[in-house]
């Protein structure tokens, strides 16, 4: 990678605004050393790299002191951009910040950053891969423990080694075509060459394409489970939303009908991220307006990770040995029919049944619905709850927990999971573009090479840029060629 | 035609060599000055002439104007294409190539018509005496013998960026400045160039020429403030044909039709059957033991100077590869030439080991040297400091081309002449300098690859440096740049640019007719052979225009639909595209 001579130094407030104890002011480029002599007074070395430092910090025009802080120096290329950093720790009161900033604004070639420059800086002196960047975007914004630690994963370079690997592999599987049509017709390069590319290409187009078929784990993780609370009017959909949140995000009333539009708020079950969805209650209507409502609840039931069907209890039948094949039926209208491919297996995953108003059925004909329910085989885990006395709420987030991890995936074991919906699309269109290489495989080689090259500029849209001299380093590498 | 080249050549030389030297000059300004008469400079020098621009070719010897100094061959993969451009753009080599081949092939014929290699072994006297026809009777060209002491600048145009500007140039013998508008520098490895054998270094560019007088480089580095590298390069000892075992070799015949090079020649000087063979051999172990021994004797190897890595010598194949067997190609130096040319094995140790060495191979046991192999180091100049016009940034009117500018092979070296040529008379003729696009040429690819990134090795031309390679094919190049060449370059001829609009409207007639012919799938099988067709009833041909892929196919010839035969020529540049 080339690294990009700024030639300009820039800061910025590194913390985020508003009062704070410490607000710490980064500031990095050529002139770091400058900024850190003029502002805090160092007028002989600086201090030793990376140790803190208490020092008055003046203004270097008026020479007025503006606050007393910690300095750090980094001196390039150990710093986070690779360049020459400098770090004021400052007291984090809106009025020091803005003189601290504003003296740094005045020196001679030094500007305010513009979003993202410190980062950029990293990625072009190669302190950190596109992925790793990725990974830290997703850090800084992680709300949730398990977007966390996925976040650092990716950022540890862990996801972005997977992709080099891959990368790395389909350079040399490019190399050696290309040193088959290059060189092949003056050199001792064997026609087994195109063979190990063959079963090369064949092997990365098998991984890649597991590591496709991951259920969307990662990206739920980063972005959030679409968990979607349907059912009939009046089952208490609303009072589940207002429940799980802790909040009355939903007006709840005893008219059948109350919510119309979809209500969505983000919770952190268990570390885990959830947009929790509150849908209009399912049933035919000559209302306009709410017959909108059913339709966007349908089809956000379609769209969702996990579906929360609630049932009134009430409705149940008293024999809880109908229950089981009355619940099958009412699953039936609330879910969409199930895609042939998808199995009824896959179906259950994705929905958890919640039976509403528990306190108004009898004790005794709720345990042996429970029962039966347990026996019946093909129904998704059905929970007694009660929104209005919060009985059961503890089982049921359990079960609601496990489920949302099932979702996700965790985080720390296993390979790394796909996080981004950019990096699916970049691998998809990699593994179509190796396909090309088969399909020209025996009848233009030159076509079929463009099938990996065109698989490895995917791939670069993740890992980086492949050039030319890359490739001829490889092919001077691995075959002696000469004449 | 060929003897009255031939009168033409021994008119034009009796005429020059009484008339156009030195002080006799009639003219003391031109529009362009070449300096060199090798690859670069006499595409330059034609290309300026082309432009109608007033040019002058300056060289140390006219004899060796269009020598070909290393191996005689012409084309390869990724160089073919090269050929077919400057061709395409009415450049000199093509033709010159298909006037003295002697053996041509085409590589890569099994890998797709995007990388095929258009090549041919040359006989090395009639290349030069082409070239050398071609220079002299071009109009607006005069040729002069002469060696450049210094380059003259002056104060640059305030209107254009660049620190300097060129005005002419100086001769070694003092006489008058000789003026120009535009100068284009083709030195090859004379730049301060130094010649090793063994543990002995003389100063030179080419074994039996003498040394370019150092005041250029001085000019270069000093004056203008040019950052120069050093690079390395070697030749192979030249073997008495005589003295080879041949029947110890492997044999390797030419294709049986050739190829020609050019878009104007349908076929070759040399006849099918007049054509020579080469010969494949492999080195040995004893080779290597050779080498080891020499490699105190041997100051050129032991410096690390950058040498090329695909076009090593047989030292530095060894020692990096050791206990391989690497190839050797015996290839023939001309028809009526007793020598043999061993590509593969370019060194640089004592004579005596030479000998030595090439005694291991079995077909070169009794083997004779005529003249020993030899490496050069000379200066370049960091191409970086170059526009895409190849003018140096900093010097307006100044152009660089060849192996000054860190590329290798003959090939490169035409490629950018022609290009340095064509904005050299551009210059010249206050027109907008121009580039080439790397999307529309492998001229583009060399020379942004030049320009862009610079170069740590003598650059080489592949066909994996072309990112847009299934477009920028061998076959299509006069397409490419032909029309450009006369509309907007002004370095084609009309002849030229007539014959190339008329292919081009003849392929669109073929194409527009192959397409209106609907037969049904089976029917079309028995026409062309095994090829994926959709199963409609009656199916149209999805067609484009490239290379004789599926209908340059005989049989398709003998089957041909009847509205396509009056455009059978075309046919053959078009293909069938695959459905998937």
């Amino acid at each position: 990678m080339i690294a990009v001579c700024d030639a300009e130094t820039i800061f910025a407030l590194s913390s985020g605004h508003g009062r704070c104890g410490v607000a710490v002011v980064r500031v990095s480029g050529p002139a770091s050393s400058m900024v850190l002599r003029n502002m805090a007074g160092l007028t002989q070395a600086l201090p030793s790299p990376r140790t803190a430092l208490l020092r008055r910090i003046t203004d270097p025009q008026s020479k007025e002191l503006l606050d007393r802080g910690l300095v750090l120096w980094f001196q390039g290329p150990h710093s986070f951009t690779g360049e020459d950093s400098a770090e004021f720790h400052i007291h984090g009161g809106p009025a020091v910040i803005t003189a601290v900033l504003q003296a740094l604004g005045s020196l001679e070639g030094v500007r305010p950053a513009e979003a993202g420059e410190f980062t950029r800086r990293a990625f072009h002196a190669g302190k950190l891969g596109l992925t790793e960047v990725e990974g830290l975007g997703d850090l800084i914004h992680a709300e949730t423990e398990a977007q966390r630690r996925q976040a650092l994963r990716q950022m540890d370079g862990e996801l972005g080694r997977l992709y080099q690997d891959w990368g790395y592999r389909l350079k040399r599987c490019l190399a050696h075509v290309e040193a088959f049509i290059d060189f092949s017709e003056d050199e001792l390069i064997e026609d087994g060459v195109l063979n190990q590319v063959d079963s090369s290409v064949r092997q990365l187009e098998a991984e890649i394409e597991r590591h496709l078929k991951d259920e969307r784990r990662g990206e739920r993780l980063r972005s959030g489970v679409q968990v979607v609370i349907a059912g009939a009017t009046n089952a208490g959909k609303s009072s589940l939303l207002n429940t799980l949140c802790q909040r009355p995000a939903a007006i709840v009333s005893p008219i059948a009908g109350t919510t119309r539009d979809i209500v969505e708020t983000s919770l952190d079950i268990g570390g885990f991220p959830v947009l929790l969805s509150d849908t209009a209650g399912l049933r035919d209507s000559s209302d306009s307006v709410e017959r909108e409502g059913v339709r966007r609840a349908r089809q956000r039931v379609e769209q969702a990770d996990l579906t929360l069907v609630v049932v009134d209890s009430t409705q149940l039948p008293p024999d809880p040995q109908l229950v089981p094949a009355f619940l099958q039926e009412h699953l039936s209208t609330v879910l969409p029919s199930p895609s042939p491919e998808a199995g009824m297996e896959a179906a259950s995953d994705r929905v958890l049944l919640v039976l509403n108003k528990s306190d108004l059925v009898p004790e005794e004909q709720r345990e042996r619905t429970e029962g039966e329910l347990r026996e019946s085989t093909g129904l998704p885990p059905a929970c007694f709850l009660s929104c209005y006395t919060s009985t059961g709420l503890e089982d049921f987030l359990t079960v609601l927990q496990s489920r949302v991890k099932t979702l996700c995936g965790d985080p720390l074991s296993g390979a790394p999971s796909l996080t981004q919906a950019r990096h699916r699309a970049h691998l998809q269109q990699s593994v179509q573009a190796l396909i090309q290489y088969h399909q020209y495989r025996d009848q233009d080689l030159a076509l079929a090479a463009e099938g990996v090259r065109l698989a490895l500029t995917h791939l670069g849209r993740i890992t980086g840029r492949v050039g030319a001299e890359e490739i001829l380093d490889i092919i001077f590498r691995d075959f002696c060629i000469g004449k | 035609m060929l003897a009255q080249k031939l009168h033409l050549l021994r008119h034009n030389f009796l005429s020059f060599v009484s008339s156009r030297t030195g002080s006799d000059l009639t003219r003391r300004q031109y529009d362009v000055i070449v300096v060199g008469g090798g690859h670069a400079g006499t595409e330059a020098a034609a290309a300026a002439a082309r432009l109608g621009a007033e040019t002058l070719l300056i060289t140390q010897k006219i004899t060796t104007i269009g020598a070909l100094s290393c191996n005689p061959s012409l084309g390869g993969v990724g160089k073919g294409q090269l050929v077919r451009e400057v061709d395409a753009l009415d450049g000199l080599c093509g033709r010159a190539g298909d006037w003295a081949g002697v053996h041509f092939s085409i590589l890569n014929r099994s890998k797709g018509p995007a990388v095929w290699g258009p090549r041919a072994q040359l006989d090395r006297e009639r290349y030069r005496q082409f070239i050398q026809s071609e220079l002299l009777s071009t109009p607006r060209l005069t040729v002069l013998e002469g060696s450049v002491d210094e380059l003259l600048v002056s104060q640059p145009n305030p209107e254009e960026p660049g620190h300097h500007r060129v005005t002419g140039i100086r001769l070694v013998d003092g006489s008058h400045p000789i003026l120009s508008s535009s100068v284009v520098l083709t030195t090859g490895t004379f730049l301060s160039g130094s010649l090793f054998m063994g543990q002995t270094t003389s100063p030179g560019g080419r074994i039996g020429d003498v040394p370019s007088c150092a005041g250029l480089s001085y000019t270069l580095k000093e004056t203008l403030g040019l950052r120069v590298g050093r690079l390395r390069t070697g030749t192979p000892p030249r073997i008495v044909k005589e003295s080879v075992d041949l029947s110890l070799a492997q044999l390797q015949a030419p294709d049986k039709q050739p190829t020609p090079f050019s878009f104007l020649n349908t076929h070759t000087r040399c006849k099918p059957e007049e054509q020579l063979p080469c010969y494949l051999t492999h080195t040995t172990p004893g080779v290597e033991t050779v080498v080891r021994e020499s490699v105190h004797l041997n100051c050129h190897i032991q410096q690390d100077t950058k040498g090329p890595r695909y076009c090593p010598s047989i030292e530095s194949r060894v020692l990096r590869f050791p206990g391989r067997r690497h190839q050797v190609w015996l290839e023939p130096e001309g028809l009526t030439s007793d020598l043999l040319y061993p590509q593969g094995l370019s060194m640089t140790m004592p004579p005596d080991l030479q000998l030595r060495l090439l005694r291991e191979i079995p077909a070169l046991h009794r083997a004779e040297i005529r003249t020993p192999g030899y490496g050069v180091q000379y200066d370049f100049v960091c191409p970086t400091q170059l526009t895409p016009s190849l003018q140096v940034k900093s010097t307006q009117g100044l152009f660089l081309a060849g192996q000054i500018n860190g590329t290798t092979g003959y090939e490169e070296a035409a490629a950018q002449g022609l290009w340095a040529g064509v904005n050299a008379g551009r210059t010249a003729l206050s027109l907008p300098p121009m580039a080439l696009s790397r999307t529309q040429s492998y001229i583009g690819v060399l020379i942004d690859d030049l320009v862009g990134r610079g170069v740590t090795e003598p650059y080489r031309m592949f066909t994996s440096r072309a990112e847009f390679r299934t477009y920028l094919r061998p076959d299509n190049a006069d397409l490419r740049l032909t029309p450009r060449g006369f509309e907007e370059v002004g370095c084609v001829t009309l002849r030229r640019y007539e014959k190339a609009v008329s292919v081009r409207d003849g392929l669109q007639e073929a194409l527009m007719a192959l397409q209106s012919v609907a037969l049904s799938s089976t029917r079309w099988r028995e026409k062309l052979g095994n090829i994926s067709l959709s199963e409609n009833k009656s199916t149209t041909l999805k067609c484009s225009i490239g290379s004789g892929l599926w209908l340059g196919h005989s049989d398709f010839q003998r089957h041909v639909p009847k509205p396509l035969l009056h455009c059978l020529g075309c046919v053959l540049r078009i293909v069938v595209l695959p459905c998937h």
